[in-house]
């Protein structure tokens, strides 16, 4: 359902029947495939059976990223043409919408850096991973921030091609990325992330976030799209 | 004879490309992988125009290009070149 009201909510800010958002959540185990990716060639389906992790593919490209309770999501929509990403540049979105992130986790202590594609890095080491698109006359831009995961199932439930890894100069995925959880080095609750990314976010956009709930419109067409789409195995695992 | 290849593209992001090809020709294609294009549906043109299109350096250039200047398509982490060769990556697995 997380996935279905990430498409919900900018539909709505696009048709002009929402505010600008900026939403916070987070999943069970779940692998998060982008649009463009095979469930078969990405995902270890054994090993998801076995650690009770479930497929599901959002509507953004981009790759893979494991969820559980250890990691936190925020997803920014705003009408197209707004003031901070008025160029309809994707890889501006990126990184013009990555700002808020990266100062809210040095605000907690973190050398988080921007890096092109789409990541927010920590002395090379990824951290946070975006995504993102320009449709429904919206911009949207949603990130999965590792705050303190567990990376061991990250890299079991993932096959990551050897050509992707090659110029990191690692062996696998669980080594080239960290949370914050790691670079603290002190046990940090989702929570504590979470304020730290809304005062980031208030601080370089110079916006105040107020919070709330969905709309029930939100609500409905969330609840549609999770029975079209977001349930269903044809768009979760083909092709 | 099916063909395939991993082709890392120029901005890091990965293309994935599985093929059935016949006498030099591509039959049905399909093209995967992390990066970015939108509108993402695009993809299933590029897919869809690639069809019957000789395995060649020049003709799937072509094409690609008719392909964006088409859609409008916009890719982050990708480029047209990046599609043309991970297409042509296939010819030497």
């Amino acid at each position: 359902m997380n996935l279905a009201v990430e498409e919900a909510i900018p539909r709505m800010v696009g048709e002009g029947k929402a505010p600008s958002t900026v939403r916070f959540w987070h999943n069970s185990n779940t692998i998060v495939i982008g649009c463009f990716q095979s469930a078969k060639l990405e995902v270890n389906m054994q090993a998801c059976k076995e650690t009770g992790t479930e497929i599901v593919r959002r509507f953004t490209g981009g790759g893979a990223v494991y969820h559980d309770s250890g990691n936190l999501n925020y997803a920014i929509s705003l009408p197209k043409g707004h003031r901070l990403v008025p160029d309809h540049n994707l890889q501006s979105v990126f990184q013009r919408l990555s700002e808020g992130a990266v100062e809210g986790l040095r605000r907690l202590g973190v050398k988080a850096e921007f890096q092109p594609v789409n990541d927010i890095q920590v002395d090379g080491k990824k951290v946070s991973g975006a995504a993102g698109s320009i449709r429904w006359n919206s911009v949207f831009h949603h990130g999965c921030i590792l705050v303190g995961s567990d990376l061991s199932i990250l890299g079991k439930v993932l096959n990551v091609p050897r050509v992707k890894l090659e110029d990191k100069h690692v062996a696998s995925v669980q080594k080239r990325v960290t949370t914050v959880r790691d670079e603290l080095g002190r046990d940090i609750t989702t929570k504590e992330v979470r304020d730290a990314i809304v005062g980031g976010i208030e601080s370089c956009y110079e916006v105040r976030l107020e919070s709330g709930v969905l709309m029930k419109e939100e609500v409905r067409l969330a609840e549609e799209l999770y029975q079209t789409k977001y349930s269903r195995l044809e768009w979760n695992l083909e092709p | 004879m099916e063909r395939s290849a991993d082709y890392k593209a120029s901005g890091g992001k990965l293309v994935r490309i599985r093929l059935t090809e016949e006498a030099g020709h591509i039959r049905s294609v399909r093209i995967t992988g992390d990066f970015f294009l939108i509108p993402e549906e695009s993809v299933g043109k590029l897919e869809k125009m690639l069809e019957d299109t000789p395995l060649r350096e020049q003709e799937i250039r072509l094409l690609v290009n008719r392909f964006y200047s088409a859609t409008q398509a916009q890719g982050a982490g990708v480029t047209p070149d990046d599609f043309v060769k991970a297409l042509l990556a296939t010819r030497e697995v």
